[in-house]
């Protein structure tokens, strides 16, 4: 089991003085390279799964464990190490002012301690470094191949988002998170980074989790889709199962999830 | 040398000499607020430190480079006490400044002894060639090999993996954060090395005119804020080591206006005043130095062509350069995406 998460409980606070227990008990297993798809409707807790997951919400009890290693323990910059993200706000996941190079050497260095003794090492990035980044985005048939020296602030939202994701997958993470990185994006941009996302993780084999609003992707991207309804698992499904599912089914499930709710 | 443009000469040198004293403030503030985006005013409170320092040390014998490198060492322990109690105990940035510099006038007013110690013997800076322009010269020589040391250090630094993960912290918390940047160390050594800078700088100011007071430190940050804003809006530095460079032109340019204006006939009692309205001048210069900034880099971005409307959900991490960025980003949230949405 690549990812496992056991009994992941967490809540939070209400306007007017209750509680929300929105995980309790909440289980999850993922092995190796597995590509799973997360839907979900809002407040289904799927974005702060993932928060969860990445360590920017600490959770109550339970454990995740990467690798039949415990996660929780571990303070935020080592968790990091191991885990890639994409973010749905294309300007989270850069540095607008350094270029799109120096972007890249430090989602490279992810493993690495650079404050401290290791990051005095030498000037970077150096001309070894820029030109493994060219040929990197030029593999990726990208055409910011010869543009990296531009300051990330200069480039479209995509094209931002097209240099998070590259980012997320350098320094061999063993957890790729997406949490509608596509959400923020125009059609032609969405359609670029979400081939880019399926190639990407294809080559790495990097476990990974999409969340996603769009069922379109939903029905047509990764290995595996689940659904959650007020943190628990809803429906989950292989790629197999998957061909059967519409739309308008999903759609159903989630009126009735809400109707069961309501009553 | 003719009798009449002595005056000038010494008056042109003897600004050049301050604003390399003060070269190493302006670095310093360059760092903090500039890289690490942390508007720190220890600031105030370790530019004092390093003077007393400094001149209790020399008073008392100790040679000159022993008495600066305690200035350094004292200076990075106050900046560390202002990051840790930032990071640590999650005090606002000004406040933790304040803080700290609060504390430090008593720390200062104790390792002086009292507040103000006269330096009249400098020996060691006269074995230096003077170009015969007398002491003046002689500073002009000791400080240029100095600051010009402390821009390629720093400027080598900035160009590590360090320095890098420095900046994008300053740059985007969000994205350092997700690169397993441990920001907490990296605000706290940034903060302590700026303020190790400062410290020197309050050394070098007290050693060149002659004394230390412990109220020396008030309006440090402004100061050297005003410094690097002068630096950067005459030179447009479109690199890390131009941008060093720039703010020790600053440094000088802004010692300048003020030994014109004292030449001018300005009474010393309307100094503060005067230095105030300087940097206001300065700093509005940089105000309206923003939207150039913008226009150049909107034109090089293919959607930039649209105009900043509404901000709206990407407020939090938007840098100045970005505004239409985040409108593209409204826009596309249109009709599109939302016709899917369960």
């Amino acid at each position: 089991m690549s990812l496992r998460v056991d009994k992941l409980c967490w809540g939070h606070p209400v306007p007017g003085g209750g509680w929300r227990q929105l995980f309790a008990n909440f289980d999850f297993q993922s092995p190796t390279s597995e590509f799973t798809v997360v839907i979900g409707s809002n407040g289904s807790g799927k974005s702060t799964f993932l928060n969860l997951l990445a360590g920017t919400l600490r959770s109550g009890s339970g454990s995740i464990r990467l690798d039949d290693q415990p996660l929780q323990q571990l303070p935020d910059h080592r968790r990091a190490r191991r885990i890639g993200r994409v973010m749905q706000n294309p300007l989270e996941g850069t540095s607008p002012g350094l270029t799109i190079a120096e972007n890249l050497r430090l989602a490279e260095g992810r493993r690495r301690n650079v404050i401290g003794w290791h990051g005095l090492r030498g000037i970077h990035p150096n001309q070894a470094d820029r030109r493994r980044y060219r040929e990197l985005l030029e593999q990726l048939g990208l055409p910011l191949a010869d543009r990296i020296d531009t300051l990330v602030g200069q480039l479209s939202g995509g094209q931002r988002q097209t240099i998070s994701l590259v980012m997320a997958t350098l320094g061999h993470p063993q957890l790729l998170l997406l949490d509608e990185h596509t959400a923020a994006l125009d059609p032609k941009a969405e359609a670029m980074v979400m081939d880019l996302t399926d190639r990407l993780v294809q080559q790495l084999g990097t476990t990974t989790l999409m969340v996603t609003h769009s069922l379109s992707q939903a029905l047509r991207y990764g290995d595996r889709l689940v659904m959650l309804h007020e943190g628990r698992i809803l429906g989950d499904w292989n790629a197999r199962e998957r061909q059967h599912l519409t739309p308008d089914v999903l759609r159903e499930m989630y009126g009735a999830a809400r109707v069961r709710q309501t009553n | 040398m003719t009798g009449h443009n002595a005056p000038m000469l010494s008056l042109w040198l003897g600004a050049y000499d301050q604003g390399l004293a003060y070269a190493s403030l302006a670095l310093g503030t360059y760092l903090t607020l500039r890289v690490l985006n942390f508007a720190d005013l220890t600031v105030d409170g370790s530019f004092a430190l390093g003077g007393g320092t400094a001149a209790m040390l020399i008073t008392q014998g100790v040679p000159i480079p022993f008495a600066l490198l305690a200035a350094l060492v004292l200076g990075s322990l106050a900046g560390t006490v202002t990051a840790l109690i930032h990071t640590k105990l999650g005090v606002n940035d000004l406040f933790a400044g304040i803080l700290t510099t609060t504390g430090l006038y008593t720390i200062t007013l104790r390792v002086m002894g009292r507040s103000n110690i006269p330096i009249t013997d400098l020996n060691p800076v006269i074995n230096l060639p003077d170009f015969g322009m007398g002491d003046d010269g002689r500073w002009a020589l000791a400080l240029t090999v100095v600051v010009l040391g402390l821009i390629g250090l720093i400027a080598l630094f900035l160009a590590t993996d360090f320095g890098l993960a420095l900046r994008a912290i300053g740059n985007n918390p969000t994205m350092a954060r997700a690169n397993a940047i441990h920001q907490g160390l990296g605000l706290t050594i940034g903060i302590a090395a700026a303020n190790a800078l400062v410290a020197l700088s309050g050394a070098l100011v007290t050693m060149y005119q002659g004394f230390a007071d412990v109220t020396m430190g008030i309006g440090s940050l402004i100061l050297g804020l005003g410094m690097v804003i002068i630096g950067e809006s005459v030179l447009r530095p479109a690199s890390i080591r131009k941008a060093l460079l720039a703010v020790v032109v600053g440094a000088i340019l802004f010692r300048l206006l003020i030994a014109i204006a004292l030449q001018l006939g300005l009474e010393p009692v309307d100094l503060k005043l005067t230095t105030a309205v300087l940097l206001l001048v300065a700093m509005s210069l940089g105000h309206i130095k923003l939207p150039g900034v913008n226009a150049s880099a909107l034109a090089d971005g293919p959607e930039a062509a649209v105009p900043p409307q509404d901000e709206d959900q990407s407020a939090g991490t938007a840098q100045s350069a970005d505004t239409a960025q985040s409108a593209g980003i409204a826009k596309a949230r249109g009709p599109a995406s939302s016709g899917e949405q369960p």
